[in-house]
């Protein structure tokens, strides 16, 4: 790793409280452009609170977010924390590209359209553009067959596919995934790693939650472990799957997932 | 029944024979005399064999007994429902005396007495449709107008109720509170007869469409607030992580999912609409109902309120099938 390069995500101080429980707990990261990071960790431990603070989808009650050196998401006004103006925050999210769980299709377009949205109406770029590149990233996850039919007929393979196409049509900087595979029937999981791998391989920087340990062996360049909150250890796949050394914990909480 | 009537109506010709015994030569007076008692006994066969007997008169003769004993049969046939025999009565004496008018009159009652009462119904229907169609062509305009402004109104209401700034959300839920909450008669007689006093006169058109689109508006906004509401939230997220604004989200993603779980309350309070329209014929609007009332109670001819009926159903069944469609279409996408 290079470490002379500058970070395309920098986060100090994240902390994120849901009342009286605080899910991300004064957590610092930074990710270099290229990078692929996967993170594990029990149920609750706020893995998905993370991700979905970075774009800004949760509010912050603390912290910095740094993406491509600029601070981004919230301006001091008064002397009090608000989120940054909703342009902005649009601005930043259309950079970074967010896959889901539930994949979240837009049932009432179609495989096309729901591809094509992003550029077409975020991006306000020409209908036959916006068409040209959904077809190409169509292409890439290889369901260019299925266009013209609505999401309801597809697989929860395809429409995760679908859904990987949908954010990667932003051109997105930064892609993140929470839990893309939790909700497919296990011979399905192929296929949708498949297509994050093939991203992977591009190039793609890329911050991934799941319980799939195949993501963090075959394609992570850091994993990091998660529990309370906090970032409880991180490290590259081999110090992390080697049994030499290493927390307790951590080894328990793979035993049981695999 | 049929033999009370019968009975009244012999009862009555027995009085005519009686205070007419004046009407033919002395002759024919006893025959008229006989066959008054026969009738009076039942004997109705008896009397008409009788009154035959008076022959047609000479040219040039008195036929004042032939044209009695014409018109009596006649009497007699129309009483016993034979309609055919007693026309057969009066064209005999029509015959002799074109000109008779007795026999004239009695002939086009009989005419009129046996068209059937469907052509009566249809002949009204004719005399009446036109008015109707003018006041259900208002109705129409006003439901048109209704539909057009509600789901608008409704939408925003709808937004602001969502909406996270408390003035706005506040505004429409007393808007909601109070369009729900009080009849739309009076809603109406408040836009129309209250609003002048404050210096506002309105037209009863544009009143009632004032009246019904807030009205539904209101309903419409809570109908449409609960439609957004059930679209899962991971739609808005989606939305929102591809970078499309608030605004953006709603308007290409939420809203248009609402579509179909819109139709079907949406047309029952449609449904209802056509209906609630009758209620603006108390501002002076003449539409279906208030023409249909006038003419009521002009004719006293119930065949005017039945008239209404069909016709509100006619445009409520309409309705009912155009929304029907709607609804398939919008959810074309859920069809496997
Ligand atoms: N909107 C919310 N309101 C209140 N509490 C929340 C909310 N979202 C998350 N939490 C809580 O914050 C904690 C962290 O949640 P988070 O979803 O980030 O966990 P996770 O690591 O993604 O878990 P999982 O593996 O089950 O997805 C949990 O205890 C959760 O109950
Ligand atoms: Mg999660």
């Amino acid at each position: 790793m290079n470490i002379a390069r500058e970070p395309l995500l920098d986060l100090k101080g994240i902390t994120k409280r849901f009342n009286s429980l605080t899910a991300v707990n004064n957590v610092d990261l930074q990710v270099l452009p290229g990078e692929k990071l996967v993170i594990i960790g029990p149920s609750g431990s706020g893995k998905s609170t993370l991700l979905r603070s970075i774009n800004l989808l949760d509010e912050l009650d603390e912290g910095v977010i740094r993406f491509e050196g600029q601070e981004v998401g919230y301006v001091t006004r008064h002397g009090r924390r608000h989120l940054d103006r909703p342009k902005a925050i649009c601005t930043l999210r259309a950079e970074i590209g967010m896959v889901f769980q539930h994949f979240h299709l837009f049932p009432h377009m179609t495989v096309l359209g729901n591809v094509m949205e992003g550029p077409l109406t975020v991006q306000r770029k020409p209908a036959l553009e916006a068409r040209g590149i959904a077809e190409d990233m169509l292409a890439k996850v290889g369901l260019s067959d299925k266009r013209d039919v609505y999401p309801a007929t597809l697989s929860g393979g395809q429409k995760q596919r679908v859904a990987i196409a949908r954010a990667l049509a932003m051109r997105p900087k930064l892609m993140l995934f929470d839990e893309p595979t939790s909700a497919l029937d296990p011979e399905l999981v192929g296929e949708v790693f498949d297509a994050i791998h093939t991203l992977a391989v591009e190039g793609m920087t890329m911050i991934i939650v799941t319980h799939h340990m195949g993501f963090a062996r075959e394609l992570a360049d850091r994993v990091i472990f998660m529990e309370g909150g906090r970032f409880i250890d991180q490290g590259t796949p081999q110090e992390f799957f080697g049994n030499e050394q290493g927390n307790e914990r951590i080894k328990n909480f793979l035993n049981r997932l695999m | 029944m049929k033999y009370i009537l019968g009975r009244a109506a012999m009862a009555l010709l027995f009085l005519c024979m009686v205070a007419a015994p004046c009407l033919g030569g002395d002759d024919y007076d006893q025959l008229f005399r006989r066959s008054s008692d026969l009738m009076a006994q039942g004997d109705l066969d008896g009397a008409l064999a009788l009154l035959k007997q008076v022959p047609a008169p000479q040219a040039g003769a008195d036929g004042s007994a032939f044209v009695s004993s014409r018109m009596q049969a006649a009497r007699i046939h129309a009483a016993q429902d034979e309609v055919a025999k007693a026309q057969a009565d009066c064209r005999e004496v029509l015959k002799v005396f074109p000109d008779n008018s007795e026999a004239r009159n009695q002939l086009a009652a009989l005419e009129r007495a046996q068209r059937s009462r469907w052509a009566t119904f249809l002949s009204d229907c004719l005399r009446f449709l036109p008015s109707l169609a003018k006041g259900a062509m208002m109705t129409l305009l006003l439901v048109l107008c209704t539909m057009l402004v509600s789901p608008l109104g409704g939408l925003l209401i709808a937004l602001g109720r969502i909406s996270r700034f408390r003035p706005v959300s506040g505004l429409c839920w007393f808007i909601i509170w109070f369009f729900r909450g009080t009849p739309l008669l009076l809603q109406l007689f408040f836009i129309y007869y209250g609003l002048p006093s404050l210096g506002i006169t309105l037209s009863p058109m544009t009143a009632a469409v004032i009246g019904l689109g807030l009205n539904y508006s209101a309903y419409l906004g809570e109908i449409i607030r609960g439609a957004i509401q059930s679209i899962d939230h991971g739609q808005m997220e989606a939305a929102k992580a591809i970078g499309m604004t608030y605004g953006q989200a709603m308007r290409r993603v939420i809203i248009p999912q609402t579509y179909k779980r819109l139709m079907p309350p949406v047309g029952n309070e449609f449904i209802a609409l056509i209906k609630d329209t009758a209620l603006v014929s108390t501002i002076a609007m003449v539409e279906l109902m208030r023409s249909a009332d006038q003419l009521f109670n002009t004719y006293f001819n119930v065949t005017a309120l039945v008239l209404a009926a069909v016709i509100y159903l006619l445009l409520t069944t309409m309705f009912t099938f155009i929304f029907e469609k709607i609804e398939y279409r919008a959810g074309i996408y859920e069809h496997r």
